[in-house]
């Protein structure tokens, strides 16, 4: 009887093994003949949330591929949550996004602090993540497999930034206005690794926490330290508090900001005009560009998202996406992490709307190397005042 | 520099002293600390600029038309929330208030979207008066005064007015005031419509002040809170010099000690007042018998 019963269980565990290990050999998470599962976090409230909007625009690109019919036969299905900018929200969407839902990839997220708690996590679980909407060094130090950064670092921007303020514009004074995170400090690293170059430092480094919103002693501050110049390493909210401030004192330095802060329309709507003669630097097409991928978005973002507007923050979750979903094109049908990874690898020189991107194997995982800077006019046109410099050398 | 940090103190500090207030009429009355406040603050100001910018109605019109809002929107929490739940403690109450709070958030966001707005004031945010030097925007000088004017005016409605005193005896011993004929029930709701309009006052010039978004009131309202603490929870005037004490304090604390700590000198103050004067510095110091 023994025996039988024991034949009877050997007999079932190896046809559930026969059955199971195909299957399980086959099966790739938040990938099926049919479908692709991605999803992304982003700030949709609290402080950060203009910055938000670069989740939505993932979105549009998501819906203009579907539109297509999808890539090798396959459509995506795109999951946005919102973190408020709060780290411990971002690493339960994580958590979220891997064990309940079983996404294929993270595209973008915004935030330092935010990615940081689910960057670990992620390649972990072997879950490929491209573009986080920052450009620090935690995302490509040290290189992470799954892991492809796209926006230019903020050290070297900062870097060459300051540089071009100092030697094309004349400025010797430079003072610097931050936000006191890793977004703010990186940015203060490049300025300060520049003037320590010229055997100079920063006239002033005045730091906001996030929820400051009275910034009247910071104006005071940088107009005391005589500043010719000053750089901003900040969200909106500060941007246009401090703009502000030092109006209402009578301190007009050389204001000169980075990509983060390019969406030009949204500041000189909440500057009331300020935002005038900013000197910006860009990590994308100007939102009037007649690039013929700008005359594509704007087309299908007046027919599939009309409530949204058209602006950089936007349609930077475009940008952050574009070399994704080539990964996926080029991975072709037999889609796994590791043959996007291959794939990912083989991007050279891709351009979308964004700067060109290139990763070289596991030696390279910083796609985005270049900027170019702007002017804003008073009617919150931009002046292109370079071509794409290469700041990352 | 000391001058203008003084200037710059004062008139943060009124905003403070205006939430301060609002939360105090409040506390007064039922002894539950309205975390709700500053988002319905928000919220009114949000409802001022739709008038302004979507309706183009004139500013004093639609001021007045949110005064009104401000009422209904104090009225609605308390008779709709508050006055529902079931054998109310203090602490259930203050729970209310901040599910009020998260809602009221989710709603504007909702509504108006994540992005910041310009709040379209009638003075300017950045043109000043130059006073040999020392600069007073004109926008920092409005701020101060209407704050003190409203706080005047809130001095005249509670000391000579029949609902004021009413109010007044309703907060100090709600039984004996019922049965002196006062409807209690309603007095708690115009507390509540009148702890709002002040709200929305200080929503309107913080928004002038900086940007109008969601999260706009959340540094504030904690601010106004401390500055109850330090000019007393129960004092009305007490909460107007503690924001003007703050306002200064923190403003002088960043610019002469550290700028990094400035925020949280704010809660530094709460800590030392809960310690050495729990009362605050012009309330009385009550000692119940048991």
């Amino acid at each position: 009887m023994l025996k039988k019963n024991l034949t009877l269980i050997g007999l079932l565990m190896v046809t559930v093994l026969l059955i199971a290990v195909p299957a399980s050999a086959q099966k790739v998470r938040g990938v099926t003949d049919t479908e692709i599962l991605i999803g992304q976090w982003g700030p949709q409230t609290g402080p950060a949330a203009p910055w938000g909007a670069v989740a939505r625009g993932t979105d549009l690109l998501v819906k203009i591929i579907n539109e297509e019919g999808g890539i090798n036969g396959r459509k995506f299905k795109y999951l946005l949550r919102d973190d408020s900018y709060q780290p411990a929200k971002t690493k339960a969407i994580a958590k979220e996004f891997v064990e309940r839902i079983g996404v294929f990839a993270v595209v973008g997220g915004v935030g330092v602090a935010t990615g940081m708690t689910a960057r670990d996590y992620l390649m972990e679980n072997k879950v490929p993540w491209y573009g986080p909407v920052t450009g620090v060094y935690e995302w490509i130090t040290p290189i992470q497999k799954y892991l492809f950064a796209l926006y230019p670092l903020y050290d070297d921007e900062a870097y060459n930034l300051t540089e071009y303020l100092h030697e094309k514009l004349g400025f010797k004074k430079i003072a610097m206005f931050y936000q006191n995170d890793d977004y703010g400090k990186q940015g203060v690293q490049g300025v300060e690794r520049y003037l320590m170059r010229k055997k100079l430092s920063p006239v002033a480094k005045i730091s906001a926490e996030v929820t400051d919103r009275d910034l009247s002693t910071h104006a005071l501050m940088l107009k005391n330290s005589g500043a010719d110049a000053v750089i901003m390493w900040t969200m909106p909210t500060h941007a246009a508090l401090i703009l502000a401030e030092t109006a209402k004192i009578g301190f007009k330095p050389q204001w000169a900001t980075s990509s983060t802060l390019s969406d030009s329309v949204l500041l000189m709507q909440i500057t009331k005009g300020l935002w005038a003669g900013m000197i910006n630097s860009f990590f994308g097409e100007l939102p009037d560009s007649n690039h013929p991928l700008m005359v594509k978005y704007r087309e299908a973002h007046k027919r599939l998202a009309p409530q949204e507007r058209w602006g950089v923050f936007y349609y930077a979750g475009i940008i952050f996406s574009e070399p994704f979903f080539e990964g996926v094109r080029r991975a072709g049908r037999n889609l796994t992490p590791e043959t996007w990874v291959k794939a990912m690898e083989t991007i050279k020189d891709f351009k979308g709307i964004g700067p060109p991107v290139t990763y070289a194997g596991l030696k390279d995982r910083q796609g985005g190397k270049h900027v170019f800077y702007g002017k804003v006019r008073p009617d919150g046109t931009i002046e292109k005042l370079t071509d794409w410099i290469r700041i990352t050398k | 520099m000391f001058g203008q940090l003084i200037v710059s103190g004062l008139a943060v500090g009124a905003c403070y002293a205006l939430l301060a207030l609002a939360m105090v009429i409040i506390y007064k009355s039922s002894e539950v600390l309205n975390f709700a406040q500053g988002e319905m603050a928000m919220i009114s100001t949000f409802v001022t600029f739709s008038l302004l910018e979507t309706y183009h109605v004139p500013f004093e019109w639609a001021v007045v038309l949110t005064f009104l809002f401000a009422i209904l929107l104090g009225m609605f929490f308390e008779l709709v929330f508050l006055r529902q739940a079931k054998d109310p403690t203090v602490i259930g109450l203050i729970i209310i208030t901040l599910g009020f709070e998260m809602i009221l958030m989710g709603f504007a966001g909702w509504k108006w979207g994540p992005d910041q707005k310009s709040f379209p004031f009638p003075v300017s945010n950045i043109e000043a008066y130059n006073f040999h030097g020392l600069f007073i925007s004109k926008i920092n000088f409005w701020t101060i005064l209407i704050s003190l004017v409203l706080m005047f005016i809130l001095f005249l409605f509670f000391r000579y007015t029949k609902l004021g005193i009413a109010m007044r005896a309703t907060q100090q011993n709600q039984l004996a005031a019922r049965v002196m004929g006062i409807r209690t029930k309603w007095i708690l709701s115009f507390t509540w419509a009148i702890s709002s309009m002040v709200g929305l006052v200080a929503g309107i010039l913080i928004a002038a002040l900086g940007v109008l978004d969601p999260p706009m009131m959340m540094d504030p309202l904690l601010k106004g809170f401390a500055s109850g603490v330090l000019g007393g929870m129960t004092s009305l005037p007490g909460t107007a010099v503690g924001g003007a004490m703050l306002g200064i304090i923190e403003n002088l604390f960043g610019g002469y000690v550290s700028l990094a700590f400035k925020s949280v000198v704010a809660f530094a103050i709460i800590i030392l007042m809960l310690c050495i004067r729990p009362s605050g510095l012009l309330a009385k110091h009550y000692v119940k018998k048991v």
